[in-house]
């Protein structure tokens, strides 16, 4: 029984993160329409720049995140204006394309500075850990989920307390209308870009310290993220939420009252009954036609 | 006008169909200029191997392309092989079973190779050994040691390292070994679902349940999990006195972690591979303190003396630099099926495939690794597991007992985590 | 140019295709280059096949990789529990594979059907994930992570003088796998030409409107995607025959939708030759490539394929075949005169006008 206890208590804790990794890629899907395949790969990539702040400058793995994050807010608004901008047609199906070719780049990228040897985060958080009942808790999984908690939070403010955000959730529900009326929904649209990105860096520091990577883990971690926001509803950000800790947190029971080998394998079942019930997902909005 | 319109469109619509015939074209001449390299019988021995560089494998494969490489030197360096400088041609199959078999048709048909060694993993080794099969070569394998490459029916592969059921059998004899009150009561296991991997694990696991160790936990894991939390939770609410880990260093990596966290200190920790890793374990689990009591089977240690072992070190840290830890086993698993190969062609005298597989097939061979002899699978029944365990920053011999200095005392039941 | 000396054009290209594609092993005259040209051929085939489904209906799925896995573990199941010996008999077994794969894809079809779009991309990935899992977990069935190997192909019971046993094992493969290829490059025009494929096509216009205009949607749909499966099961089947063995990482491997969608994508989706000239270009860059660019552990590889990429997406968003057939229009455009360029653009291509400013629907572009 405790054994399933913390299993969930863990599934809550690290559906926090992907919570976090997954609501970049949702964000920039509500405001673009397009899927950015490269977001598993930008998160690995945030894991990189970490492990390197803390190894090699031996920066403290949160105050590391004061360089990361605006960093990698840059990287994004410029892969925005390089290569998601010039589409003009079939724009959801090409940024598939040109996303997975980023995800390659940045992959062969990190293959030839880092190698392709498995490599953690190290750090105090990592292996300091404090005692519930018989059972341990590194403090790298409160830390995580707290930060992403935190983000989480920020986000929210800022999609529902400034003019940025109005102008955001206003292009998410109407392109057209949201230019009509004098928001610069190509500039919304690069910050939004580069805010994904910069999520998928703070979610990268919380998955590198908390499992071990290699440049080519972006795959499986893209399909998960993909699972995540297609079960939330494409485009909303509480759904994001529900569905990160529903999928951790089945996985981990799962694998632990039954065999991890079937912990995958009852989420997408469960995943694909959801979607038989509710094709739009949880919290998604049924899709209207889209001219 | 209207006639000018319509032909258009319709050469319009005959486009793809051009194109088409363009690309063939340019593909049929391209293929038509490419290499003709015909068979000399002068000049160097080409032997052809497809290493995963990129890819899933991609740290195994490059290491192993480190013994590969050493072994060369040396022999070129000693006046060649039957007289002649060796050349390796090496290309990248990125892990992919498709490539790999693409690499090898290309090795024997293109660049025409006089010999072939292996792949990396016992999921690339079965195909290459078919097309090698195909075309009479022997292909020398230092990493394709999970049974099903051997139930093939193939009689042209040979596996030179440790056949890997094998592996943990030294394991299972040191904690027999132990007296009875010292002797753990419990074990608990976990692999990845991997050919590679769980074959050793099931083994170890019956032989120990002989010996009355009871098994607490028995998991078995896919091999792209990310989240080790459950598994390790699992482990540890078994409590088993030993832990048996079917790894590779990734996923023992992320069990080590979570150990950690968790303050389980096992009497002993075992695992198929990634503590054998040099340096690139030390780096991942974080340190030599958090290493210390750490055991993996091994064929070899770089203290070995076996023959030519010392020569292969030395170049070694001369070319790559770094010290002995930083020596992957990769590096004297593809070192020794370079050796195993130089000796059998010297035997044959030729180059002959033929004569070779019959060679390789009736004789006793020596490498780093140690003896080396073939049953008619191809398998190496001459080699002897040692258990290895990390003790002071060095990855040591400790089981079975020798007269060699190097080999330690084991330390069971291994410090907690620091 | 008149009328007729386009159609012999036409005709005769596609008669020396057949011709130079009959001829291949001969010309190339090496086994190595056959090889690649079966994985061209095979993918070349399940490319068709999901352009059938995904090209003309708009809807992009990616679990085909799947029916894939599918075709080639019943197969490799087949031979294993019937006591086939290695030769020719599998490649008979080859469409039932397919079928099998076939059989799969409908209930697992119309479950994902049910969704649309983004939705429905995901449901495709997810019903590979599940599949692919059952081929590690169905041990008494597929054996687990170490697979099924194939009977071993010792004899062909055919001997021709002056070729090997080895560099003649290759051409059964290529045959059968041009075939494929030409089975599927049939099924594909004539669905493009029939009111079926009428109805596909107006399903990715606008799905509703084309329930309005009653397109039976949903079967139609259903249809095209067991189509697609089949191919790719049947292609799944040839390869897994040829590589030797089963596995589930290998035979169940997500890349391969990524690399079937990529294909299409560059030749250019919903044409007919678009499928077959993407899988026969990247997969020979593709093989050819990796094993030359090694440096940096693979990374310099994956930098130069995504980079090519790009570069596709960004300069020719349509694909080759259309990009250049619209190239080609312009050109002629500005050749003729501008009144006659007019009458051209109404009569032949909506949009492709001399602005340019719209681009054709995808399938538009051209076809073969």
């Amino acid at each position: 029984m405790s054994l399933i206890l913390d299993a969930v208590i863990t599934g809550i804790l690290t559906g926090g993160v992907y919570a976090l990794m997954a609501s970049g890629l949702t964000l920039v899907f509500g405001v673009m329409d397009i899927i950015n395949i490269a977001q598993g790969a930008l998160v690995i990539l945030g894991a990189y720049l970490s492990f390197v702040l803390q190894q090699q400058f031996h920066l403290d793995l949160f105050l590391g995140l004061v360089i990361t994050l605006p960093a990698m807010f840059i990287l994004g608004v410029i892969i925005y204006v390089l290569f998601i901008r010039p589409l003009k047609h079939d724009r959801t199906m090409l940024s598939i394309l040109v996303t997975f070719a980023i995800a390659l780049i940045i992959e062969g990228v990190l293959t030839i500075v880092f190698h392709t040897n498995t490599r953690q985060i190290q750090s105090p958080y990592v292996t300091q850990s404090f005692q519930i009942g018989d059972f341990y808790l590194s403090y790298i999984y409160v830390f995580g989920f707290l930060l992403s908690a935190v983000l989480l939070g920020a986000l929210y403010l800022l999609l529902y307390r400034t003019k940025f955000g109005q102008g955001l959730r206003a292009s998410m529900q109407n392109r057209t209308a949201a230019e009509l009326i004098g928001i610069n929904v190509d500039r919304v649209s690069a910050y939004t870009f580069g805010i994904g990105v910069a999520l998928a860096a703070a979610g990268g520091m919380a998955f590198g310290a908390t499992t071990a990577f290699v440049p080519g883990s972006h795959y499986d971690l893209i399909s998960r993220l993909l699972a995540i926001i297609v079960f939330a509803g494409m485009g909303s950000l509480g759904g994001a939420l529900i569905a990160a800790e529903a999928m951790l947190i089945v996985e981990n029971v799962t694998a632990v009252v039954w065999s991890p080998v079937w912990s995958s394998t009852v989420f997408f079942v469960l995943l694909v009954a959801i979607l038989i019930l509710r094709p739009q997902g949880l919290l998604g909005k049924l899709e209207g036609r889209k001219q | 006008m209207d006639v000018f319109g319509r032909s258009n469109l319709l050469l319009r619509r005959s486009l793809g169909v051009i194109v088409l015939l363009c690309v063939t074209l340019i593909i049929v001449t391209a293929c038509g200029i490419g290499g003709t390299t015909t068979a000399k019988n002068t000049g160097p021995i080409k032997i052809g191997i497809s290493l995963s560089l990129s890819g899933d494998f991609a740290a195994d494969g490059q290491a192993f392309q480190q013994g590969y490489q050493l072994w060369a030197d040396k022999v070129n360096a000693s006046g060649g092989l039957l007289g002649r400088q060796v050349t390796l041609d090496i290309v990248n199959d990125a892990s992919s079973d498709t490539q790999v078999v693409t690499n090898y048709q290309k090795l024997i048909t293109i660049d025409k190779c006089d010999l072939l060694f292996g792949p990396f993993s016992t999921k690339l080794t079965k195909p290459a050994a078919a097309i090698a099969n195909r075309y009479g070569f022997a292909l020398v394998e230092g990493a394709g040691g999970g049974p099903s490459v051997f139930t093939q029916g193939l009689n042209n592969v040979f596996d030179v390292s440790l056949p890997v059921a094998n592996n943990l059998v030294s394991f299972t004899q040191l904690i027999l070994s132990l007296p009875a009150n010292e002797r753990p009561q419990t074990a608990a296991y976990a692999t990845q679902d991997d050919p590679f991997t769980q074959p050793q694990i099931d083994l170890a696991k019956q032989v120990l349940e002989q010996a009355g160790i009871k098994t607490v936990s028995y998991t078995v894991y896919p091999a792209e999990t990310t989240d080790f939390t459950p598994i390790a939770q699992k482990l540890l609410s078994a409590k088993g006195d030993v832990v048996v880990l079917g790894t590779l260093l990734q996923d023992f990596t992320a069990f080590a972690t979570a150990f950690k966290q968790q303050h389980y200190n096992p009497k002993a920790i075992v695992a198929t591979a990634g503590p054998d890793q040099g340096d690139a374990f030390l780096k991942a689990i974080g340190g030599a303190t958090s290493a210390e009591g750490i055991m993996v089977p091994n064929g070899w240690y770089a203290q070995q003396t076996t023959p030519g072992n010392q020569e292969m070190v030395q170049a070694f840290l001369k070319k790559y630099g770094g010290d002995i830890s930083a020596i992957s086993s990769d590096v004297p698993e593809g070192y020794s099926v370079g050796q195993v190969v130089q000796q059998a062609v010297t035997k044959v005298g030729s180059l002959d495939q033929a004569k070779l597989i019959q060679v390789l097939h009736n004789n006793t061979f020596t490498s780093v690794q140690g003896p080396v002899k073939f049953d008619n699978t191809g398998q190496n029944t001459a080699i002897q597991a040692f258990l290895f365990q990390w003790q002071g920053g060095k990855l040591l011999p400790v089981y079975p007992a020798s007269s060699d200095p190097n080999f330690k005392t084991p330390e069971y039941p291994r410090p907690n985590w620091p | 140019m008149t009328d007729s000396m386009a159609k012999l054009l036409k005709v005769g290209s596609l008669l020396l295709l057949l011709v130079l594609a009959l001829l291949f092993p001969f010309i190339a005259g090496n086994s190595t280059y056959v090889t690649i040209a079966i994985f061209a051929f095979g993918f070349a085939a399940a490319a068709t096949g999901w352009n059938v489904f995904s090209g003309y209906t708009g809807y992009i799925a990616l679990g085909h990789a799947a029916y894939y896995g599918i075709g080639g573990y019943t197969l490799a199941i087949l031979c294993q529990h019937w006591h086939i010996a290695g030769g020719w008999i599998p490649f008979l077994l080859v469409p039932l594979a397919g079928l099998v794969a076939a059989v799969f894809s409908v209930p697992l079809g119309a479950i994902a059907l049910r969704t649309r779009r983004h939705t429905f991309v995901v449901v495709t990935i997810a019903t590979f994930f599940i599949l692919q899992l059952m081929s590690y977990n169905l041990r008494g069935l597929t054996n687990g992570s170490s697979g099924i190997d194939f009977p071993l192909i010792t004899d062909w019971g055919i001997n021709i003088p002056g070729i090997s046993f080895a560099d003649f094992y290759v051409l059964p493969f290529y045959y059968v796998a041009l075939a494929l290829t030409l089975v599927a490059l049939a099924v594909s025009w004539f669905v493009r030409n029939s009111k079926f494929g009428l109805g596909l096509l107006a399903i990715r216009d606008d799905e509703d409107r084309a329930l309005g205009l009653g397109v039976r949607t949903g079967p139609s749909k259903l249809f095209a995607f067991v189509i697609s499966a089949f191919f790719a099961g049947a292609a799944g089947a040839l390869l897994s025959y040829y590589i030797g063995g089963v596995q589930p990482t290998f035979t169940f491997d997500a890349l391969f939708d990524v690399a079937i969608a990529l294909m299409v994508f560059f030749g250019g989706i919903g044409t007919l030759a678009g499928p077959i000239l993407g899988a026969l270009v990247l997969e020979s860059v593709q093989k050819y490539s990796a094993t030359v660019f090694t440096q940096g552990g693979g990374g310099v590889y994956l930098i130069i394929y995504g980079a090519l990429f790009l570069v596709v997406v960004l300069l020719l968003p349509q694909g080759v075949i259309p990009s250049l057939s619209i190239l080609w229009n312009k050109y002629v455009l500005r050749r003729i005169e501008p009144t006659d360029a007019a009458e051209d653009t109404s009569a032949g291509t909506p949009g492709a006008g001399p602005v340019g400013d719209r681009l054709p629907r995808v399938n538009e572009g051209a076809s073969a």
